[in-house]
């Protein structure tokens, strides 16, 4: 007995077990603490939603060639930089692979997000027509002044750099450096009579007077960001562009939650229709309804973001738990075990139906695991933009396979044992009548396996 | 007798309906082809609120002029709520210009657009992702059940439950999408479920007749077929109703549907028929 599985050890006692056993159970105190460890943690810390139910944007950018790590965390740096001096606060700039890089801002209008990231940025300086610097010259960006109408961005340029623009702009003080960022002109400030002598300087400024204030702190930021973007190692172009407005991110999430209802209400009638039991509805409603919240508590806790795949995770796992349900029913519901004790009876029933659940689970899993492993290696491009849809299912399969099933099959021996003593008697003559496979008619069908026809 | 009685009596012809089916599947794929979603095949998709009535002619003119797209590359649908979804296949077309080209009667509601690079890396994926999803499907079930025939009677069900899902999405001009790959790899794990069921019942039991067992897991079969079933059913009726751009809910519903409900027939005839024929065989 010492060495028993835990999902049996549960029938114990059999036929006398009453609510308050059930209440004590180890595994049923576990889901109740599981259960309100995750509706503390969907409360304080939330869940994180993806960018298609909040509204946003994702934008996935693929660099000209392979880089190194370091040449990789340069390439974010500035991206972020560059959309956070566009006043945009809520974005994600991170690596996918050596090669792709993913963007994510929310709550944006799709219409904004080109003119954040639609031109990846190669900036170049001319004087007189000539390329005097560009975006691989720059190597740090300061941050910019102003005063009064005056605005200054100082940044410093590679010595190399430096002498190419200290030769075009010997003694042109006062001619335009005009710069552009992928061939549009942005500004063009004048040059600074400490900047015409023809003397190498890799500090370099460039500064110019607005109407107002606000003119020329707008200006400065400008000029700033084009600089910063500019100092892009490779070049990037846009691959593609995942874009949601919060009105219709709002409409899928009303949408998902009328989904999940009705579908619970669906399985309710065919329980219902199946076993003409209305207190076996319950069980199975709530159980689906715990393990929701117990893969919502983990996307909580592990800040994973719920987005249209992974609800479609959810109601994968919550599907497969409403089949283990209706399978551990019908194994305990099921005749024709021949033993004298009922204890032993239910645990070997128990015990069949494990065995079905677990190797369900186990296919289910092992189909779902190359997504997982795109998802984790590559990181979310191409196919991997589902690996939430496989995390969130195989964390639900885990969740109903050890917390909650073994919960309802407890609940089921507590609620269906009663019955066997009652009609014990009753189960006998059937017993008997076995062989000459009689139908069984006119059964009152409470706790009998009602047979298809 | 009952029906199913009658149907069981005669298993041995029954196992050819889904084989049949299965057929008629392929025949469909190779002559008609599967559509590719624009994640897959590249292209751009956005979705409109219309702030007045515009006909799909006039946006796919709007657009085209707007894009430079050839305007037989250009669809456009009209999906209730005001809303239309125009596709521009082949290219990732700009945003700004497609928010420009509509800008005086529509607003953007959401926009995807997948560039050739991306699409051809995510298409070998797929192809890796289905392959690996099926091989380790099928060794589980080996190690489960660790006897060949009906180790292979339920992998040929998965296998026929893939087909005729895949037949049904060149059919119905489901596309190949992510979303539709995501409830592929699903149905290769969920469609064997019933068929581990039926195994386990039938192979590993020793209480009443075969026909016994099997009937018993008919029972419990039926009814997770219908859970399963129905709340795809409701999911596909809410997003078409409700939400009619949530494609990727869209499709997975559609292809789960289609799958389980041909996984009912690969189950209950070929499965269970390849494996009476097998515990027959065994007497």
């Amino acid at each position: 007995m010492a060495h028993e599985p835990w999902y049996t050890q549960m029938v114990h006692g059999g036929s006398q077990m009453n609510f308050k056993e059930f209440i004590k159970d180890y595994r049923v105190i576990l889901l109740i603490v599981l259960l309100v460890a995750s509706i503390g943690a969907i409360s304080t810390l939330g869940i994180q939603q993806g960018l298609d139910l909040k509204g946003g944007s994702e934008i996935q950018l693929q660099l000209a060639q392979p880089v190194d790590t370091g040449t990789m965390d340069k390439v974010t740096n500035v991206l972020d930089k560059r959309l956070n001096a566009f006043g945009v606060s809520d974005v994600q700039v991170r690596a996918s692979g050596n090669q792709s890089v993913i963007i994510e801002i929310a709550g944006v209008q799709p219409q904004d997000v080109a003119k954040l990231v639609g031109t990846p940025g190669v900036f170049i300086a001319t004087i007189d027509n000539q390329t005097a610097l560009n975006g691989t010259d720059i190597t740090t960006v300061k941050p910019y002044s102003v005063t009064g109408n005056t605005w200054s961005v100082p940044f410093t340029v590679t010595l190399q750099g430096a002498q190419t623009f200290a030769k075009l702009a010997d003694g042109k003080a006062g001619t335009p450096v005009n710069m552009y960022l992928d061939g549009n002109l942005v500004s063009s400030p004048e040059i600074g009579a400490d900047l015409a002598n023809g003397v190498p300087s890799t500090d370099v400024q460039v500064s110019g007077t607005e109407n107002s204030s606000a003119q020329a702190q707008a200006q400065a930021k400008n000029i700033q960001v084009v600089l910063e973007s500019g100092a892009l190692p490779v070049s990037v172009s846009i691959v593609g562009i995942n874009s949601v407005s919060a009105d219709l991110g709002s409409q899928f999430k009303t949408g998902a939650l009328v989904a999940g209802f009705l579908a619970l209400l669906v399985i309710a009638i065919i329980i219902f229709i199946r076993y003409r039991t209305p207190v076996l509805v319950l069980p199975i409603m709530i159980t689906s309804i715990a393990e929701l919240i117990l893969i919502l508590g983990v996307a909580s806790v592990t800040r994973w973001n719920i987005d249209l795949a992974a609800i479609a995770g959810i109601i994968a796992a919550i599907g497969t738990g409403v089949d283990d349900q209706i399978i551990i029913t019908d194994e305990v519901l099921k005749k024709g075990i021949q033993t004298k004790r009922t204890i032993t009876a239910l645990k070997f029933k128990i015990n069949n139906a494990f065995f079905i659940i677990f190797a369900s689970a186990a296919t289910l899993i092992a189909a779902m695991l190359p997504l997982a492993y795109v998802g984790f290696s590559r990181g979310a491009t191409g196919i991997g933009l589902l690996s939430g849809f496989a995390f969130t299912t195989v964390v639900g399969v885990l969740i109903g396979i050890f917390i909650t099933r073994p919960v309802y099959a407890k609940f089921i021996v507590l609620l269906l044992g009663k019955d066997k003593k009652e009609d014990k008697s009753e189960e006998a003559s059937v017993r008997e009548k076995r062989t000459g496979k009689q139908p069984k008619k006119g059964k009152k069908g409470k706790g009998k396996k009602g047979r298809k026809q | 007798m009952s029906m199913i009685d009658k149907i069981l009596d005669s298993y041995k012809p029954l196992i050819i309906i889904p084989v049949i089916i299965t057929l008629l599947a392929l025949g469909i794929i190779l002559s008609g082809g599967l559509k590719e979603g624009i994640d897959l095949k590249g292209g751009s998709i956005a979705v409109l609120q219309l702030n007045e009535p515009v006909s799909n002619d006039q946006l796919i003119s709007m657009v085209s002029n707007s894009t430079g797209v050839p305007a037989d590359l250009i669809t456009s649908t009209t999906t209730g709520n005001n809303q239309s979804t125009v596709q521009i296949a082949g290219s990732a077309a700009d945003v700004v210009e497609v928010t420009n080209a509509i800008n005086s009667v529509a607003t953007l509601q959401s926009y995807n657009s997948v560039g050739p690079l991306l699409s051809k890396q995510s298409m070998t994926q797929v192809y890796y992702a289905l392959a690996f999803a099926f091989l380790f499907m099928s060794i589980t079930v080996f190690i489960i059940f660790r006897h060949i025939v009906p180790s292979i009677a339920v992998i040929l069900a998965a296998l026929c439950d893939i087909i005729i899902a895949i037949g049904g999405m060149s059919l119905f001009g489901i596309p190949l999408s992510l979303a539709s790959v995501g409830a592929l790899l699903m149905l290769i794990g969920y469609s064997v479920d019933t068929d581990i069921l039926l195994t386990t019942r039938v192979l590993k039991r020793r209480e009443g007749t075969i026909i016994e067992r099997a009937k018993d897991a008919m029972g419990t079969g039926f009814t997770m077929a219908a859970a399963a079933i129905g709340s795809m059913v409701a999911l596909y009726l809410v997003v078409l109703f409700l939400m009619p751009n949530a494609e990727i809910l869209d499709q997975i519903a559609a292809v789960l549907i289609i799958g389980l409900m041909a996984d009912v027939l690969a189950t209950w005839l070929m499965n269970l028929g390849i494996l009476r024929w097998y515990m027959e065989g065994h007497r």
